[in-house]
């Protein structure tokens, strides 16, 4: 019923009356039926008003406040558009129902919070609450309008929030946190001469701690209280004071009738020489005589402070004597007497502690942090109590961010998404075993899942075992990660209410029946959540036993049908032994085999009502498939013993092998399984591991053979383990430099365990950092893994498409250091569950995956490491090798008579480190030394040494700038990834790592090998340089070749017939040198083969 | 009446977030909620799961839960900390604790020392009051002026208090706070000032057996630097102090990415 304007009027002051007013005067003018909150706020922006006030300063700075109001005006002009006019015009069209409630709501409001309005002082000085109507100030009307929905829905579409233009009307424009124009009352800007000087004592329940104190009482063990705090000593007096005075009512029944005595004076009297021996034992008698007589439960006695006993001016003998008398004392009447203390600070009972280390045991104390001081009149404060009638929070005023509340209905929610979990499970359930492919539903239902019910899928983990032995790994891997994504829902639900029998859990599941019961209100319509909730609250106890009850009789029917679900599996398996075994079933057995255990420890979980029905059917299918697969175990157990004795894991994977043999037999074209099953022995075999590892890279010893004995353990039996079954998955991390040999390693071990070197899925997740031109070395050939494939998706969703086409591979994952948020997150997820989730959220298990992690960072100094010592041909440099043509120059020396003599054959230093000049004069002493010596063999060796001394003097500017580069590039991820790294690198199987390749040896290596084939083919005379940017070239050529001998040959079959093509065409002098440069800017054309080399050498 | 199990999580908008193997609860301070947080979350839920959760005095929870009776002393609080963390069945959990709940943190940890891998306190102070050899920062007069003040017109402390508290000039903390601190309904926020101004552990900090991180602004109106090196050389455990590089008495608020970055590097260690 719409209430008359003058009777809303009333409640109304004057200003809030006009608004009220030229709300009814726009009602009028657009003939409608009622004045609404719309009309009030129209009103209201019609004119420089307060709202209009607030809504310019909260308005968002996106926009012109012209064009934002201009918005504003519109949109509350088309919602005004959309209600409905009357037929007839009435002079004051009544205040609608919302408009009245929001009047209603101010002046509730008002009446609460005098505090916060101004009336406030008025009300303490003129009483003015005697007056029964309050009128409703402008302000708390406008802030009620804009609680109502309507509004807020009008505000938003023109980009306000209300709750802002509650805060901005709730604070003066005067201030806007200005510290200088508004004095903050705080601390000392109240002025002192504030007539009202109330005092505070600050008072605090002392209450809490006697509560706490008798709880420690009622201890078997370390039931007499030590307090300990600053204010344990007026705690002591104070328990012991109530107590005495008989207002005990605060303690447990258990102790009602308890007394305190205290030995308090008699104990400081006496180690401060006052007393004797025999007075205080006397006095001790008595309080156990005493405790003895006592009806009660017992007495008290109170010793006091510590502190008296471990003052300086105190007599150990005297401290020795009060310890031992009370712990006598304790010893005989310890079931009715108690002592109790206090202690300033730890640091006493520290002492105490120090002098007589048994004294905790002996007088079975219990330290009881006390931190506030008692109270010592009245509870609490009247004004506060004032205060507390009010029960509307104040916060209810200000929406907060609404997701930071969790409503009462979260359980609620979860309820629905069960059923419509177990919908969803049963359809696709029944299209799977109708063979046909259902759709993804399940991927995005799961996206739609809270984050932190998705790690219940922890739990959930030990039901699924997926992607094993599969004819069409794709589809079939599709569809039984969707069946277990249903059955992670499922359990997640099962164990979301775990309730036991036991008293302790039994506690948890009443809350939820309790919510499960207010959502069935809320359903029929009740909106006063608070009421049901109290009313829910007020008496837990009560309603414990029936919803207990209520909840067990589902427990009983479900454990019925698990119960002859086991008994029937033989049954049936027998049957199904007859029925023709349709391929489907088998290759779902591997997963199903793992359910049976599952399945039957699923009754005590099943209390939660809801899920019943689901649980029951699902149950069903689990058996079916179960002894399905229980059939081939039976049938082929004998045929494929010595298969089996190759797995030494659990009965589970005993289960996956011989279903696995048996689809082989099924289905011959099974791809994965064959090599699987036949490289068994050989991966087994430590020793063949390693050698074949060894073949392909010859320098890592150390790091393969710690890969080696890895992966043998993690297929002997021993990997990381999900429940109690064996993931197959193994994780690697190949840490340090070297990163052609980790990606050769990588490669090998896709090809000893997969078959082929196919099965190398290999990511470089660093590729946005780093640019490949097309031109380098290491950009071009199978380490181009780089951007190319993978354009327009993210780096997990090519990992997880390689995966879904091939699942039996190695995923060698570069720059692991580099990932961004989104690997990260899926990695670890992956190393902790074995399933590969994409940025969809689709999950693709890695069961059968070797996962490599390489990074340049160390594990132990995350550092990168190839910075450690000054190097001729640091890692970084190779790296960024080109595949230049090379050239051959020649050059004349002249008036260097020394050097006719030598031919020499030697690598210039790097450019731009050193000028020509002065490294031809430290050359050309050096040679002269060696010339003096004339071994004219080691020349080439000498050659590089010297080189290297050179570079020794410049390299560390060189190594200095890669040491900067190094360490910021470090300093930059670390930040985001360390703790990220730290925490995987901890979770993988092995951590292997990598020596740097010695870069420096094999330059020596071949320097020394062109120097003999030169002089065979030229002379002694001719002396070659070769350019440093061509070594470079050439030793990344060596490194990435799979041949040892590639570089050779190349220099054998290239470089010499080249130079004897010089050697003819120069008419080379003694004074001519030849050079092997590059020629920049010009790349290789055709390639040698077997190296990533020139085929030839051009000439000038 | 006694909140427990699911209770008490829902009570206290209990949330746990992101996806790590360990625990990190981020408990906030006096006058805020748990979105004050917000602003450093994501740097942790890649890598712990952060479990947050309101004070019983703060202005997301209904005040019907805060009982004038038991929340008197800071032991209540204590309390429910460890129903939160048992019927998580958190074993083991990293604690950030920021002034009110750093001192909830303290006590904690000595109820139960098992609980805690480390303690991170912002902000804490063991007692605010100045005492003969102590500086706490607040003499008793100076309190009752403010608690005063704060009965008399909640609305004017708020603003005066909150620029004040945030400490920096950061206008969005500012209103962060405010609107934390209107939300508390002002009974429950002059109780809670009282029973923390009441509340003193100085005695009790050598009970405390975890290694503890006590963050230090350079300049915070509620706690003096002295504190911090008083927490440090009277906590039991193994104490560092790291001072951060910014005003006030909210870093959370005022200067979230330093923090949160700190606290990593805190966490780690």
């Amino acid at each position: 019923m719409p209430t008359p304007v003058s009777a809303a009027r009333q409640c109304l002051t004057e200003e809030a009356a006009r608004v009220l007013d030229d709300a009814v005067a726009v009602a009028r003018r657009r003939s409608h039926a009622q004045t609404t909150s719309l009309h009030a706020i129209s009103a209201l922006l019609a004119l420089p008003s307060a709202l209009r006030d607030a809504c310019a300063r909260a308005r968002s700075g996106a926009y012109s406040p012209r064009l934002q109001f201009r918005a504003l005006e519109l949109s509350v002009g088309v919602s005004l558009d959309r209600l409905p006019s009357s037929s007839r015009a009435l002079e004051e069209p009544p205040v609608s129902n919302s408009l009245m409630a929001a009047i209603k709501r101010s002046q509730a409001n008002q009446r609460r919070h005098p505090e916060s309005c101004h009336l406030h002082h008025q009300i303490i000085q003129g009483q003015q609450q005697t007056t029964s109507l309050l009128k409703v100030e402008l302000k708390h009307l406008i802030l009620s309008i804009l609680d109502d929905p309507i509004v807020s829905r009008v505000l938003g579409e023109a980009g306000f929030r209300s709750c802002d233009i509650k805060i901005a009307i709730i604070q003066p424009p005067v201030t806007r946190f200005s510290r200088t124009r508004f004095p903050p009352i705080f601390l000392c800007n109240l002025t002192d001469s504030d007539p009202v000087q109330r005092s505070f004592s600050l008072e605090v329940s002392g209450d809490e701690n006697s509560r706490r104190i008798a709880q420690v009482l009622l201890k078997k063990t370390g039931k007499n209280p030590l307090l300990v705090g600053t204010c344990a000593i007026d705690a002591l007096r104070s328990f012991t004071e109530c107590i005495n005075k008989g207002k005990g009512s605060s303690l447990p029944a258990e102790l009602a009738g308890l007394s305190v005595s205290s030995a308090e004076n008699d104990i400081s009297e006496f180690v401060n020489g006052g007393g004797s021996e025999d007075k205080l034992g006397l006095k001790f008698k008595e309080l156990g005589s005493a405790a003895e007589q006592c009806s009660g439960p017992g007495i008290v006695v109170n010793f006091g402070d510590l502190k008296a006993l471990i003052e300086e001016s105190v007599s150990g003998v005297a401290v020795s004597f009060v310890v031992s008398q009370l712990t006598r004392l304790l010893e005989l009447h310890g079931e009715k007497l108690w002592l109790m203390g206090a202690a300033g600070t730890n640091e006493t009972y520290s002492k105490l502690l120090g002098r007589f280390p048994s004294i905790e045991k002996d007088w079975d104390l219990h330290p009881l942090p006390i931190t506030s001081v008692p109270f010592n009149d009245g509870f609490c404060s009247k004004s506060s109590f004032s205060l507390m009638g009010s029960f509307v929070p104040f916060g209810g005023f200000f929406s907060t961010t609404s997701d930071f509340r969790i409503p009462l209905s979260r359980t609620n929610q979860s309820f629905t998404r069960c059923k419509l979990c177990t919908e969803k499970y049963e359809q696709e359930a029944a299209l799977i075993q109708k063979g046909g492919s259902t759709s993804s539903v399940a991927d995005q239902y799961s996206e739609s899942l809270p984050s932190w019910l998705r790690m219940a899928e922890l739990d959930a983990e030990k039901l699924v075992d997926v992607a094993k032995t599969t004819d069409d790994p794709e589809a079939l891997n599709a569809k039984i990660l969707r069946l277990q994504k249903k059955w992670n829902d499922i359990c997640w639900q099962i164990h979301q209410v775990q309730p036991k029998l036991d008293i302790s859990h039994a506690r948890f599941q009443v809350p939820s029946a309790e919510d499960f019961l207010l959502s069935a209100n809320r359903k029929e319509g009740s909106s006063k959540d608070s009421s049901v909730i109290k009313s829910q609250h007020a008496n837990p106890s009560s309603s414990m036993p029936t919803d207990f009850q209520k909840v067990f009789p589902f427990e009983q029917d479900i454990q019925i049908p698990v119960a002859s679900a086991a008994e029937n599996r033989n049954f049936q398996s027998e049957l199904l032994d007859k029925v023709s075994k349709s391929q489907q079933i088998e290759m779902k057995s591997p997963w199903f085999a793992r359910y049976p255990t599952p399945n039957l420890s699923l009754p005590p979980d099943c209390a939660s009502s809801s899920p019943v029905t689901s649980v029951t059917t699902d149950l069903g299918l689990g058996t079916l498939y179960a002894s399905a697969s229980q059939e081939p175990d039976s049938s082929k157990i004998s045929g494929d013993k010595e298969c089996l004795q190759n797995f030494s894991g659990s009965v589970s994977a005993e289960v996956d092998a011989v279903s696995e043999s048996t689809s082989h037999q099924v289905a011959p074209s099974s791809s994965c399984s064959g090599p699987n099953m036949g490289g068994q022995s050989d991966i087994r075999d430590f020793k063949s591991l390693r050698r074949f590892l060894a073949e392909k890279v010859c320098w890592q010893d150390e790091a393969i053979c710690s890969i080696s004995k890895a992966i043998s353990c993690c297929r002997a039996g021993n990997g990381r383990h999900r429940g109690s079954s064996l993931r197959g998955d193994i994780w690697l991390t190949f840490l340090g430099p070297d990163k052609v040999g980790k990606k050769r390693i990588a490669s090998a071990l896709a090809e000893l365990m997969f078959g082929t070197k196919e099965s190398l899925i290999s990511v470089d997740l660093g590729f946005q950092d780093r640019v490949y031109q097309s031109n380098m070395i290491f950009g071009h050939n199978e380490f181009g893994c780089s951007g190319t494939n993978f354009r327009g998706k993210t780096v997990i969703d090519y990992i997880a498409g390689e995966l879904r086409k091939k699942p039996h591979s190695v995923v060698f994952l570069q720059n692991v250091d580099k990932a961004d948020n989104l690997a990260q997150r899926s990695l670890s997820q992956a190393i902790r569950t074995g399933k590969f989730a994409d940025s969809y959220g689709r999950e693709i298990s890695i069961n059968n995956t070797v996962i490599v992690m390489a990074s340049m960072i160390t594990k132990g100094d995350r550092t990168f490491l190839s910075s450690k010592e000054p190097k001729q041909f640091p890692e970084e440099i190779i790296l960024k090798a080109r595949r230049y043509q090379m050239q051959i120059l020649m050059e004349c020396i002249a008036g260097d008579s020394d050097r006719s003599n030598g031919m020499n054959v030697r690598v210039t230093p790097r450019k731009g480190f050193l000028n020509p000049k002065s490294v031809n004069k430290r050359r050309l002493t050096e040679t002269r030394d060696s010339m003096v010596q004339g071994e004219i063999f080691e020349m080439p060796k000498r050659a590089h040494k010297l080189s290297r001394s050179y570079l020794d003097l410049n390299l560390p500017v060189d190594d200095l700038e890669d040491i900067d580069y190094g360490d910021c590039d470090s300093d930059s991820i670390s930040e985001n990834s360390e703790a990220w790294l730290e925490e995987l690198f901890d979770q993988v199987d092995e951590n292997v790592d990598f020596k740097s390749f010695n870069f420096d040896a094999l330059a020596g290596k071949i320097v020394k090998d062109i120097s003999l084939k030169c002089q065979r083919s030229l002379g002694t005379k001719v002396v070659l340089e070769i350019d440093y940017e061509a070594m470079v070239q050439m030793l990344a050529a060596a490194w990435l070749s799979d041949r040892n001998r590639a570089v050779e040959e190349w220099v054998e079959q290239v470089l010499c017939r080249s130079l004897a093509e010089a050697r003819q065409k120069y008419h080379l002098t003694a004074q001519s040198a030849l050079k092997l440069v590059t020629c920049e800017g010009t790349f290789v054309e055709e390639q040698a083969p077997g190296a990533c080399l020139p085929a030839r050498i051009n000439l000038n | 009446m006694y909140l427990m199990g699911n209770t008490l999580l829902e009570a206290l908008n209990v949330r746990v977030e992101g996806s790590g193997q360990k625990f990190l609860v981020l408990a906030h301070g006096f006058g805020t909620d748990q979105s004050v947080w917000k602003g450093i979350l994501p740097s942790f839920t890649p890598y712990y799961r952060v479990i947050l959760y309101d004070l019983v005095c703060a202005g997301s929870v209904n005040p019907d839960y805060f009982d004038f009776r038991r929340y008197t002393t800071l032991d209540s609080y204590v309390d429910d900390l460890i129903n939160i963390l048992d019927a998580l069945k958190v074993d083991r959990c990293a604690y950030v604790g920021h002034s009110f709940s750093a001192m909830i943190g303290i006590l904690a940890s000595i109820r139960r020392p098992e609980l805690f891998t480390k303690l991170i306190l912002i902000g804490a102070s063991p007692r605010f009051l100045n005492d003969k050899d102590y500086h706490g920062g607040f003499e008793r007069g100076e309190i009752e002026k403010v608690l005063y003040a704060m009965e008399a017109n909640y609305n004017a402390w708020v603003q005066g208090f909150a620029p004040l508290a945030v400490g920096a000039d950061v206008p969005d903390a500012v209103r962060e706070f405010s609107r934390t601190l209107f939300n508390m309904r002002p009974d429950i926020t002059l109780f809670v000032s009282r029973s923390i101004f009441n509340s003193d552990l100085r005695g009790v900090l050598g009970l405390v057996k975890v290694s503890c991180c006590i963050f230090q602004t350079t300049r915070d109106v509620s706690v003096p630097t002295s504190v911090a090196t008083y927490l440090r050389d009277h906590l039991g455990g193994r104490n560092t102090v790291e001072t951060l590089d910014t005003e006030g008495h909210l870093p959370h608020l005022s200067a979230p990415g330093l923090l949160a970055t700190k606290l990593r590097r805190a966490l780690s260690r």
